[in-house]
This record gives C-alpha cells, sequence and structure tokens, in this order.
C-alpha cells in the first residue's frame, strides 16, 4: 500500500512537471533533428509533435516530410537553426562540425549521435535518446521489443546451416560490411558468417571475395548500380551465389539507416534470404 | 601624375563604396529577412535579442571571414603572379592548398583532435602548408639562387602527390572521418571561432601592408629579372621574401576557411582589367575586390537554395570563372599578355 502511494506521488509530480511545460529539467519541446535516422526515432518515441524541423532527407515517415526544413544532413543553414528557437539540436557524425559548434556557442543544446557500430551500440543510443527527451519508458519498450525479437530470431536460426554472406554497400570500389560497422549484425544475427568480417577496412577486392566464395551476395541498391554490379557477380560462374542464383538486392535505406525497429524488420528479411530453403 | 593619382582615388572610393554595398547586402540576406532600416535600430538597440544575435553572431563573423580571406588570397595571388610573370599561377599552385589538406587529413584520421580542441584542424593545417613551403622552397634554392621555373614545376608536382596522398587517405578511412575530410576540403567560412577570424584579419592586412613596400619591386619585376637587377631591386631578397609572404597568407587562409578556389587567380587578373598594371593600386584595389567578392560569393551560397548551403567555392568558380572569360572575350588584349608573348 504505501508502496503504491510512493508511486501516485511520484506520479503526480511527473504531472506538475510536464503540466507546468517549461519548468527546469522539463524534457525539450522544440527539438530539431540533423538527420533521418535520428527523425525516425522520434517518431517512433511519438515525439513527433516536438519535432520543429529536419533535414530534406528526412522522407520517412510522410508526416516528417511535411516539417520545416533547415537544410541537408550535412550542411544545414545555422541562421535558419538559431531563428527557429530549439531547445534541443539533435545532431549525427554526418553534421558540420563548424555550425555544430556555432549552434553551442550561441547557447543551444546540441546533442550528438555518431553511427552505431552494432545492434546494442544502436539500442543504447535510441535509449539515450528517449531519457534526453523525456521518453524513457517509450524507448525502453521499443528496445525491449526491438531485443526480445533480434534474440528469437538468432535462436530461430541457430539449429540452421551457416552460409557465407558478403553484404556490398559500396561499388567503385567495391566497399563492403565489416565487423565495424553494425551491417555485420545482420548477417551475424540471421544465423549467416560475414567473409569480410575480419577485414580492416571496407574496401575489399573481388579476388578476396573469389577466394572465400560466399554462399550468398547482398547488394545495397545505391542508386541504380546495384543490378550492374549483380552482373559483374554473375560473370564469375564459379562463385557458389551465382551457381545457385542467390544475389539479392536490399535497398540501401533499410541496411544503413536503422532504428532497433526497422533493424528487427530488416533483419527478418535478412533471415528468409538466407535460409529460404530451410525455413518452412 | 596627379592624372594618375585621381584615375587611382576614382578607382578604391569606387571599390570601397561597392565593398560597403556587399556588406549591406550580405547584411540583409538570409532566412530571416532583415531589411537595411532594420539594421540600423538593430545596432541602436532596438531590435529583438534574436535579430541582434543573427546579425552580430551569424552574419557578421562570416562576413569579416570572408573579406579577410578573399583579401589575403587576391594579394598573394598578385605577388606570385608578379613574380613569376605567369598568368596562370595562383595561390594554390604551388601545393601550400595541397599541404595544409594533408596536414589536415593526418589530423582527423589520427584523432589529433583531441590535443588541443577546436584549434586543431587550422593548426596541423597551418603545419602541412608550412612543411610544404619550406620542401618547396629548399629544392628550388640553387646555388643561393631562387629558381623561379623550378619553384613552380616542383610546387606543381608537390600538389600532384599530395592529393594523391589524400586521395589514399581517403580512401583507407573510416567513414565517419571521410566526412570531416570531405566538409574541409570543400571549404567553408563558417568558423565558430573569433580568435581565428581576428586572426585572419590581422595576417591579411599584414600582408597587404608588406607586399604594399615591396610595390615598386614588383612593377620592375614585371620587365623580368634581369631589368630588374638592373634598376636596383635585390632581386633575390625581394623574390624569397616575397614567395614566404605569399605562402604565408595562403596558408592562413586554406588553414582557417579549407580549400577556396578561384578568388586567387581571377580577382588580381580582373582587378588588372580596370586598374592597370600597376601595383601600387594593383594590390590595394585587389585586396578590396577579393574581399567584396568573396562576401558576394558567400551570401550566394548560403542564400541561393536556402535552406541548403553550398559550398562557397561553388559560387566562387561559376561566378569566378563566367565573369572572367566574359571579360576578357570584351577585351582585345590579355591581361598580363606580355608575359605570353616573351
Amino acid at each position: 500500500m504505501r508502496l503504491f502511494l510512493k508511486e501516485c506521488i511520484v506520479f503526480f509530480v511527473f504531472l506538475c512537471v510536464v503540466a507546468q511545460g517549461h519548468a527546469a529539467g522539463a524534457p525539450p519541446q522544440r527539438i530539431i533533428s540533423l538527420g533521418p535516422t535520428v527523425t525516425k526515432s522520434l517518431y517512433l518515441l511519438g515525439a513527433e509533435d516536438r519535432l520543429i524541423a529536419n533535414t530534406v532527407y528526412c522522407s520517412s515517415p510522410p508526416g516528417a516530410r511535411e516539417k520545416e526544413k533547415i537544410g541537408t544532413a550535412t550542411r544545414m543553414n545555422v541562421e535558419k537553426i538559431f531563428n527557429l528557437k530549439p531547445d534541443l539540436v539533435l545532431a549525427t557524425s554526418l553534421t558540420n562540425p563548424g555550425a555544430k559548434e556555432k549552434l553551442k556557442n550561441l547557447g543551444i543544446n546540441v546533442v550528438t549521435f555518431p553511427a552505431p557500430v552494432d545492434f546494442s551500440r544502436m539500442c543504447e543510443q535510441f535509449l539515450e535518446l528517449g531519457k534526453l527527451i523525456g521518453k524513457e519508458k517509450e524507448a525502453e519498450k521499443i528496445v525491449k521489443e526491438a531485443r526480445d525479437k533480434a534474440i528469437s530470431l538468432r535462436e530461430k536460426t541457430e539449429g540452421l546451416s551457416k552460409p557465407k554472406v558478403l553484404v556490398q554497400i559500396g561499388a567503385h570500389p567495391l566497399f563492403v560490411a565489416t565487423e565495424r560497422y553494425f551491417v555485420n549484425d545482420y548477417i551475424e544475427f540471421a544465423g549467416g558468417v560475414n567473409i569480410a568480417k575480419g577485414a580492416k577496412e571496407g574496401i575489399y577486392s573481388r579476388e578476396q571475395v573469389l577466394v572465400a566464395d560466399p554462399a550468398v551476395i547482398i547488394i545495397a541498391t545505391m542508386g541504380i548500380a546495384a543490378e550492374e554490379e549483380k552482373e559483374i557477380w554473375r560473370k564469375y560462374a564459379k562463385l557458389s551465389a551465382v551457381k545457385n542464383d542467390r544475389i539479392y538486392i536490399v535497398e540501401t535505406d533499410k541496411l544503413t539507416s536503422p532504428t532497433p525497429v526497422s533493424f528487427v524488420k530488416t533483419l527478418e528479411e535478412m533471415v528468409s534470404i538466407l535460409h529460404s530453403g530451410e525455413m518452412r | 601624375m596627379t592624372n594618375k593619382i585621381v584615375r587611382w582615388g576614382f578607382w578604391i572610393s569606387i571599390l570601397c563604396s561597392l565593398l560597403l554595398g556587399v556588406i549591406l547586402f550580405a547584411l540583409c540576406s538570409g532566412s530571416v529577412r532583415i531589411p537595411v532600416k532594420r539594421i540600423m535600430e538593430v545596432m541602436l538597440g532596438a531590435g529583438s535579442a534574436t535579430e541582434y544575435s543573427i546579425l552580430f553572431d551569424i552574419r557578421l563573423p562570416r562576413i569579416i571571414l570572408a573579406f579577410a580571406i578573399g583579401g589575403a588570397l587576391s594579394v598573394s595571388g598578385v605577388i606570385l603572379q608578379g613574380v613569376f610573370r605567369n598568368p596562370l599561377v595562383e595561390p594554390y599552385t604551388l601545393g601550400i592548398s595541397g599541404g595544409a589538406a594533408l596536414g589536415v587529413c593526418l589530423a582527423i584520421v589520427l584523432r589529433l583532435g583531441c590535443i588541443i580542441g577546436v584549434f586543431s584542424l587550422p593548426f596541423f593545417g597551418f603545419l602541412g602548408a608550412g612543411l610544404i613551403i619550406v620542401l618547396v622552397y629548399s629544392l628550388s634554392m640553387k646555388k643561393n639562387t631562387l629558381k623561379v621555373q623550378g619553384l613552380l614545376l616542383t610546387g606543381v608536382m608537390i600538389s600532384f602527390v599530395t592529393s594523391s596522398l589524400i586521395m589514399l587517405i581517403m580512401a583507407v578511412s573510416r567513414a565517419e572521418d571521410l566526412h570531416g575530410i570531405v566538409f574541409w576540403i570543400m571549404g567553408s567560412l563558417e568558423e565558430p571561432s573569433w580568435f581565428l577570424i581576428k586572426l585572419a584579419v590581422v595576417v591579411s592586412i599584414f600582408g597587404l601592408f608588406i607586399s604594399y613596400l615591396f610595390c615598386v619591386s614588383l612593377n620592375a619585376f614585371s620587365l623580368g629579372e634581369e631589368e630588374a637587377l638592373h634598376l636596383g631591386v635585390n632581386v633575390e631578397r625581394t623574390k624569397r621574401l616575397l614567395f614566404i609572404l605569399a605562402s604565408l597568407l595562403t596558408g592562413c587562409s586554406v588553414a582557417i576557411t579549407g580549400i577556396i578556389g578561384f578568388v586567387g587567380l581571377v580577382i588580381p587578373h580582373f582587378t588588372r582589367m580596370f586598374a592597370g598594371e600597376d601595383h601600387r593600386i594593383l594590390l590595394i584595389s585587389s585586396f578590396l575586390c577579393g574581399a567584396g567578392f568573396l562576401i558576394f560569393c558567400d551570401t550566394l551560397a548560403r542564400t541561393i537554395i536556402s535552406p541548403m548551403e553550398l559550398p562557397v567555392g561553388v559560387i566562387t568558380g561559376i561566378l569566378g570563372g563566367t565573369l572572367f572569360v566574359y571579360t576578357l572575350n570584351k577585351r582585345k588584349s590579355i591581361p598580363g599578355g606580355k608575359w605570353l608573348s616573351k
């Protein structure tokens, strides 16, 4: 009973704080996002009404397109941002460092979310974002669901075969997903073996691919280059992926701009790509 | 003589008023429109705090920096074209920008930024530029004389080497470092530190002042090195000092703003068309012209497809290049043509 009372008081205090709005320590009410992933995360957390502006690249979910635009993810208009009087600016590692510094000098709270290196870091960042905007509970719920789903998918694929996989995220030069990039988690969680896992850099040689002989090749769309790349791989008839016709094209957006929720969705797709014959 | 002074006075007053006009235009334009009348009111303390901040914390620093960098690059261009007697030389030809870019790339990739914070990139940029200057200079010193043609070729080759090295670094660097490098190479006048802005102003005005001490020597140089020697110019010492001065001006500019092309090449030629070849007027008018040109280009870059911001080099290249070719075709004689015919 006492615990219940305590909870009631806490809740009441919380309500008061929310009602007061701009009181000290209140969650930010005017947020500007400088990256598509941050925008998506804000929508997932249900903070879209507090998002006042974003970049021209922020096109999903559809509502994000209608928001005020402050430039691209890399080059933004400092003056416009300042004039919108935000109380929180969410930057990414793409943000122009000079502009970021300038905003800080102008007394604006700027928080940077660098590109995550793996799924667990991605979840941590999502939780941090939730905490920052006062949506901790929602963030925890979303992350827990995503983690559970990822774990269950992992368990599902445990008994299945472990195909060798190459995920190509860039052409000219050939650029692949290494261990340092969260795309590696897609492969491993889906029960595959990333042939480029140990590579130091993303730039990879075709010869190495021929030696490692991946059973599956996944290509990110990268505009129109993917079909071309697929044709190039087809020339190597000895590759297992070519023999068994297992070269797939996945949208770049799905692969490289993730929230925990979209990660799990793409992971599901990955599982079905890697184990298409086995999971019935 | 008096006729000449009147003509010079006329051009300088025209350029000064143009510069003032461009500055006012730059202060007015942006995503928030502030008319000229309003600027006066804000200056007198009547405007809102936001307007005040936009004018004096966001727009003015950029204008001042553009003024300094535009002026410095133009003066450096005038000096180098004068010393080399070659119309194609510009501040970046000698590998100085390449050296600065290499220094910055290494600083980004090796994470040297954490050592001295905000100033690290300009510092390493300047260090890179300085090392290249010393290298080019010492390679071109033969028997205590500075061979200008050798200097030019060495500079061009070194800039090829540095750009290849930069490509190498970019190829093996991590994605997040790559963005930093690309940002820097594209050049931007968005500089948060007032200290660096003031430094740029001091260096550019200092550069103009020192180079002005050599304006008569530069005039003698335009006749040829031997003729200059006969006219009583200490050719070797002047060449060296002017080369070092131009390098310092370029190195400082590149280190602070990144690579902003075309200003140092086009402005000296453009100024020669109306102000004449005499360095006594050419240096000052190039400084004013370059400053105004860069302020104007930067204003266009930040407003033309607002809210997006273009790299300022895009505008300087397109505007400077077309304007120059147009004016060149209108005139019968080629500026600096006497060098070409030699």
